[in-house]
């Protein structure tokens, strides 16, 4: 069905006739040359076109000696005549995929469901080679059958094609309909912004979402936040679209995702921003500047949420103004105290999977910040990336980039623009589903790895720098990495502390740093963060060995970049061996000890340890607080009548393990334990929690743990 | 301004007024759905699809779309090199359907004013642009802006300098309503704010002062007319490229 473009154009005349053989095969039989004729010297062939939503896909076999490649498109009618000009809508580069044998292009900008031919061509430098043999089709229309309710509901943004955004008050409407006629979907209000606007989030699940935020969680995830900065609104439109899809989708993909865990959407965290078309909150601050320090509220209604839901892997989606950069420019989370097996994961959501599927699709990923992107894509942990990054979530920044640039010189019209921006995302945020279904068990596990290595409070402390980010094997899509971010030395502490004491004043007092000079208490935000404290009596200690431990530092310690107060860094008090009985009262913190002989925790004391072995049993009556991580007991473990928090993350127990009766307001931690022996909960204020970390119990496993 | 929403707070609430988090609810909470609203969603959804993708889909008793038709397939009576890049013929937000809209809502269908559209509202000059006597716009567009200030000195100005934003957007005001033809015959306009401005004629657009050019011009609005302009008027300084792009 090879048709040779002829070298004379009568253009209707032409196209209706090459046309008919492209889109029907049969029709060549009446042309008998032409599927059998050579391409002219350096023509492309095999261009083939697959419509997606909201784009399409050209791909071609690539002509020996081209450095790039022109893409034409013309609009058509339903008989393939010609119904405006053709226009050169894309130029594919070496530098877009990682694998220049086999080029795509996605084409996108158009208003879906319009028909179209498509050319490609080769050049050699600024030398044009004959174009392709034309191909036509009619693109997708927007997603929904419009006679299937739910279906066919249609944003703001989709019914102008493209002209206006979809504003707040059309967004509530869209959400309430969808919320009342799909069973999978529950909307859940997790907070307000300054102005008082519903910060609204979707949870999507199969064939109803879990009831609970807990039953949620038990489902590792997946999140999306779509519009952070109010005049980035690309990515919103995206998420509002495929929150039909996945509400009303007979798709047996998005069962089998839906099926399988729970997908989180929170289409506009800054509803008083984007409505005043501002970077920033009604306050002016740039949210993404905020979710470590959380003193707006639309942060601290995200980093509650991600404690209670508890989300394994994560876009958050920007538009962004450098236009030599690529598509869709992506960063993991650098910090540094991110731990290593996080980093790694998003990396490989990154370069080893949205990558390989651009490549497929025609979509050019690249590195944040490459192209000469500028000093970004840095440290910063008050960004969202860095935060969900050392709150152990696998995660990328997602960048839109605003104009065409080089590579798209159709985008003039805002129209066409604005459609390519929301369908790349489209794109992008249906991979992190499958990616998410793909490689489901491989996240959990390095979330596992995370969280046990953040609660042995293991290795340097980092306020502020990144990891680099290598550039991909050639060929790469990008000529330049992002920038290198590492720590200066001064943002850089050997000596990691065992836990920050915090006065009641600095615990407890008003605070400034909100909207209109008010703040929330530091109380508050810690527990939004989800952070254990020992509240003893001479003030509240936060320790590190806990699954955020790369976070607390960069908050409490006077040497942080933006901390919230210089707290008291408190040492361990007891290192190395310890022979016969030890009994704890006050405050003992013990880093890589070994113990020989039972340690007795006196009620009100503080036990914490890591990285420390115990040769005997350890028992804790009305304790303040037990907090062991990295560790091991030889011997039972008993937690009885305790007021305050328990965390055990990473231990090894020979001997049964007993939570008993504990009265704190928080969930007592049980997470990665081995446990030689049976677990056994009962009467604990608050039912344990292993927040998807399994325990390995040889043992039973009984009453509030039986399913830890 | 901040229209109804299902849980919104009191929406004449003055911005920057302290909210405190609401405490997060034990169990998720739905979303509350007065009747009003559901209405309101159940018009937009069928509006929606019976109209297809001719953009006639809201409540919005001003729905420009409504104006369109076979006769609105003209260039709407819009002039200039930026015209062709915008709505036309049948599309939403074509020159002709906005005849009858005042000049605040007509401006959000020109796509390219995202940015001065908001900056009327922040404003807090909607209603000047509906003076019955007429007004003239000269708005421009969102690449105008980004040449001019950065992106944290335009937020400053939307969002904390609203007097000085008043003040700016006022040089791109000129009371009556007055087309490209008539500005040029004229030879000069007064902008609200005060200041002259020589109009002198280039290749069929009209020049303003020695910083702007109409680009697509005498977009027909309810009492007035909008040229889209290629740069911002007024005496600030330029702050674009100090801290061109944010990072994100
Ligand atoms: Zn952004």
């Amino acid at each position: 069905m090879r048709v040779r473009r002829p070298t004379v154009i009568v253009l209707s005349a032409l196209l209706a006739a090459t046309l008919g053989t492209v889109t029907a095969p049969t029709a060549a039989a009446g042309q008998p040359g032409s599927a059998t004729t050579a391409a002219e010297p350096n023509e492309v062939t095999n261009l083939t076109v697959t419509q997606a939503d909201g784009y399409a896909t050209l791909a071609w076999t690539p002509v020996e000696g081209a450095t790039d490649y022109q893409i034409e498109r013309t609009p058509v009618d339903a008989n393939d005549v010609p119904t405006g000009p053709s226009v050169v809508v894309g130029v594919w580069r070496p530098n877009r995929q990682i694998n220049n044998e086999s080029p795509t292009f996605a084409d996108a900008g158009f208003n879906p469901g319009d028909r179209f031919q498509w050319r490609v061509r080769a050049r050699f430098g600024t030398v044009e080679q004959p174009y392709s043999a034309p191909v036509t089709g009619t693109t997708r229309q927007p997603w929904g059958d419009p006679a299937v309710p739910g279906q066919n509901l249609r944003t703001r943004w989709e019914t102008t094609r493209a002209v206006q955004y979809t504003s707040d008050v059309d967004e509530y409407a869209y959400t309430a309909e969808i919320d009342r006629l799909s069973d999978r979907v529950r909307v859940v209000e997790i907070g307000r912004t300054v102005l008082g606007r519903p910060i609204n989030m979707f949870v999507f699940g199969y064939p109803t979402p879990p009831a609970t935020p807990e039953a949620v969680a038990a489902t590792s995830p997946v999140a999306i936040n779509c519009n952070v900065h109010g005049n980035e609104p690309g990515d919103r439109e995206a998420c509002l679209i495929m929150a039909r899809q996945l509400a009303f989708s007979t798709d047996p993909r998005i069962i089998d995702i839906l099926s399988h865990t729970t997908v989180l959407i929170v289409p506009t965290v800054n509803g008083d921003g984007r409505a005043a078309n501002t970077r920033g909150n009604s306050t002016g601050q740039d949210l993404n500047r905020d979710y470590s320090l959380i003193r707006q509220p639309e942060t601290a209604a995200f980093v509650r949420m991600v404690r209670d839901y508890r989300p394994i892997a994560s876009y958050d989606g920007h538009e962004y103004g450098n236009s030599r950069a690529g598509d869709l420019p992506m960063l993991p989370p650098r910090h540094q105290n991110v731990a290593q097996s996080v980093f790694d994961q998003s990396q490989d959501m990154i370069e080893g999977y949205m990558y390989a599927r651009a490549a497929e699709d025609g979509w050019w990923p690249c590195p944040y910040g490459c192209e000469g992107g500028g000093n970004v894509g840095l440290g910063e942990e008050t960004i969202l990336r860095n935060t969900l990054g050392l709150k152990n979530v696998v995660n990328s920044l997602l960048e839109l980039r605003s104009s065409g640039g080089q590579t798209r010189p159709d985008e003039s019209n805002t129209a066409n623009n604005r459609r390519r921006k929301t369908y790349s995302a489209l794109w992008t945020f249906h991979h992190l589903l499958d990616y998410h279904r793909a490689r489901y068990d491989e996240i959990r596990r390095a979330r596992a790895e995370a969280i046990t290595f953040q609660a042995s409070n293991s290795g340097r402390i980092v306020f502020r720098g990144s990891r680099p980010i290598p550039a991909h094997p050639a060929p790469h899509p990008a000529d330049a990495v992002p920038p290198l971010d590492a720590p200066r030395p001064e943002m850089i502490l050997d000596d990691a502390p065992c836990a920050y004491r915090l006065t009641p004043e600095q615990y407890l007092g008003a605070r400034t740093d909100g909207p209109g000079g008010v703040g929330a208490s530091l109380a508050e935000r810690i527990a939004a963060h989800g952070w254990k404290v020992v509240k003893a009596a001479d003030g509240y200690y936060v320790p590190l060995a806990q699954p955020e431990r790369g976070l607390i530092p960069l908050l409490l310690d006077a040497q942080g970049a933006e901390e919230w107060v210089g707290g008291e860094r408190v040492y361990p008090t007891l290192t190395g061996r310890h022979n016969g009985p030890l009994t704890v009262s006050g405050f003992t913190c013990i880093a890589d000890g070994t113990i020989n002989g039972p340690v007795t925790v006196r009620p009100g004391a503080t036990l914490i340890a890591y990285r420390t072995t115990v040769n005997g049993p350890v028992t804790a009556t009305g304790a303040a607080g037990v907090v062991l991580g990295d560790s091991t007991v030889r011997g039972p473990l008993q937690v009885a009548n305790g007021a305050g928090p328990l965390s055990l993350v990473g231990n090894t127990v020979s001997g049964p393990v007993n939570l008993v009766g504990n009265t704190g307001t928080d969930a007592p931690l049980v997470a990665g334990n081995t446990v030689h022996g049976p677990l056994h909960c009962t009467g604990n204020r608050v039912t344990p929690t292993a927040i998807e970390v399994p325990n390995a119990v040889t043992g039973p496993r009984a009453g509030q743990c039986a399913a830890l | 301004m901040f229209a109804p929403s299902p849980a919104s707070a009191d929406p004449a609430a003055p911005p920057g007024r302290r909210t405190r988090p609401a405490p997060t609810p034990p169990h998720p909470r739905r979303v509350r759905r007065p009747g009003r609203l559901g209405l309101l969603a159940a018009t937009l959804v069928l509006a929606g699809v019976a109209a297809g993708c001719t953009g006639d889909g809201s409540a919005d008793p001003h729905e420009p779309g409504r104006t369109g038709g076979p006769a609105a397939a003209a260039t709407g009576g819009v002039s200039g090199p930026l015209c062709a890049a915008l709505p036309a013929g049948t599309d939403p937000g074509n020159p002709d359907s906005l005849v009858d809209e005042p000049a605040d809502q007509a401006m959000r269908w020109i796509p390219v004013l995202t940015t001065f559209e908001a900056a009327v509202r922040a404003a807090g000059l909607s209603a000047q642009l509906r003076d019955p006597r007429g007004v003239t716009v000269l708005a421009p567009t969102d690449d105008a802006f980004a040449r001019k200030f950065s992106a944290s000195n335009l937020d400053e100005l939307m969002i904390h300098d609203r007097d000085t934003l008043r003040t700016l957007l006022r040089a791109h005001l000129v009371a009556g309503s007055h087309s490209l033809a008539d500005l040029l015959a004229a030879g000069t306009v007064t902008t609200m704010d005060g200041t002259r401005l020589t109009v002198t004629p280039t290749e069929s657009m009209a020049r303003l002062g020695d910083t702007a050019t109409t680009i697509c011009a005498d977009y027909r609005v309810a009492g007035g007319r909008i040229h889209l302009i290629d740069a911002v008027l007024g005496t600030l300084p330029t702050t674009a490229g100090l801290d061109d792009d944010p990072a994100h």
